[in-house]
């Protein structure tokens, strides 16, 4: 009798349990779409800073069309990499940083940060100086149409039907896009288009590469390799190509546009971390679908902070592809429901 | 001696190495390798706990309070996350 009692009582308290990780749960899942919102808001506030940025001396004079975002590239990841590196020191972890450089995973954040650092962010912020931000933004956000194709190609995933609507859609709206040029000054308008797309690429690879291994790396460390290994490669690799040095002595020197660039990175950074931060308490495929979200930000932003006309086509670009993006990399059913179904 | 593997590694190493474990488990039993470290606290386990569990390395195993009523989750190493050691160092691989 008296362990019949005590036996329920167990029950009882297991069940509560459960009951209580399920609303910790919850409570978590709602935080981090808010998190993963942030990071959407930060990647499309950074883009339109950048912009800003390379609208401005020294960037605007570079001994090529690609001087300026290049030297601007390798100065954000270079600023993210310290902003992160100050991070890691205040949380107790910068030893992680060379511990996890000794290890595949770890170096493979470095050969994948090459494809997302001077290919793609070069090619993101090339398509920003060329074509402005919220065209070059609305076509980088393909690259989860470009890494379901990669995976179809290399890792031999199968593409469900829901992906190919997505990938579809978007391909339609990047079309609806970039149809009609914006007005005004802007001779390099397809070729920045082409860019932008080089960053989708870029990003896909990078994708398929974090397939091996990349979740076991602490993502504040992960991030901090990143940016650095992408300022070092697009210095000693990329800048020697476009005559770049000479600019970039000039762009530390030149504090209007410097502290522009010095938040975007700051704001890019927080972006990044908000992406990890979010992907572990509400998943990857929510924090992917929030965060694809960052080219209608950098609409919103383009609208209050630069003079950049806002067509209907831009916009409706934009957010087909947004939702097509969206198809890609999660399943909207799965998204709503956030609370766990086996309590 | 093996190289000293970044915590997040070690933590996958340790639970291919027990059942189960709780946030407090796996502190005690890495204490004497990264205890020292300003990252050794509970809120740092705990995001990777989270975060090794959203990317599939772990799930949640048993769930209960404490004596002081406090939420003990405990937690287990997936298949997937067992067929990651073979990206550890060949010092640690098992």
């Amino acid at each position: 009798m008296a362990n019949g009692v005590e036996a329920i009582r167990g029950v009882g308290t297991a069940v509560s349990a459960q009951a209580a990780r399920s609303n910790l749960e919850l409570r978590y899942a709602k935080k981090g779409l808010m998190w993963a919102l942030i990071s959407g808001m930060g990647w499309g506030l950074g883009g339109v800073l950048i912009g800003m940025a390379l609208g401005m001396a020294p960037f605007t004079t570079g001994a090529t069309i690609y001087t300026g975002a290049l030297v601007a590239g390798a100065m954000n990841d270079g600023l993210g990499g310290i902003y992160l590196f100050g991070y890691n020191v205040y949380t107790g972890r910068w030893r992680e940083i060379f511990r996890t450089l000794k290890t595949w995973p770890g170096a493979l954040v470095c050969i994948a940060a090459v494809f997302g650092g001077p290919i793609a962010m070069g090619g993101y912020l090339m398509g920003i100086e060329l074509a402005g931000p919220a065209y070059a933004m609305g076509i980088s956000a393909l690259y989860p149409v470009v890494g379901a194709l990669l995976a179809m190609i290399v890792l031999k995933e199968k593409i469900s039907r829901r992906v190919w609507i997505g990938i579809a859609c978007s391909v339609a709206g990047a079309i609806i896009m970039s149809y009609t040029p914006p007005s005004g000054d802007h001779p390099h308008f397809y070729l920045g288009l082409g860019l932008a797309l080089l960053a989708a690429l870029g990003w896909g690879v990078e994708g398929v590469l974090s397939t091996y291994g990349m979740e076991m790396v602490d993502p504040s460390v992960a991030i901090n390799l990143r940016q650095a290994t992408s300022s070092v490669v697009s210095m000693v690799a990329v800048l020697p190509l476009v005559g770049g040095f000479v600019m970039f002595g000039k762009a530390l020197q030149t504090f209007s546009s410097l502290w522009i660039l010095a938040a975007a990175a700051l704001v890019g950074a927080i972006s990044y971390w908000s992406w990890y931060r979010a992907f572990s308490m509400c998943g990857v495929a929510r924090t992917m679908a929030l965060n694809i979200t960052y080219s209608i930000w950098g609409i919103v932003f383009t609208y209050f902070f630069t003079t950049t006309e806002i067509t209907a086509s831009l916009v409706v670009g934009a957010v087909i592809i947004t939702l097509g993006s969206i198809l890609v990399v999660s399943n909207p059913s799965e998204i709503i429901k956030l609370r766990n179904e086996e309590v | 001696m093996a190289i000293k593997l970044p915590m997040r590694f070690r933590i996958l190493h340790h639970f291919c190495q027990v059942e189960s474990a709780s946030n407090q488990q796996l502190m005690d039993a890495l204490r004497p390798e990264y205890g020292t470290e300003g990252q050794f606290n509970s809120a740092i386990f705990n995001e990777h706990l989270m975060s090794m569990r959203a990317g599939g390395l772990i799930e949640d195993k048993a769930v209960s309070f404490d004596p002081e009523g406090n939420l003990v989750q405990e937690f287990a190493v997936t298949e997937f996350g067992k067929s990651r050691m073979k990206y550890l160092p060949k010092s640690w691989k098992p």
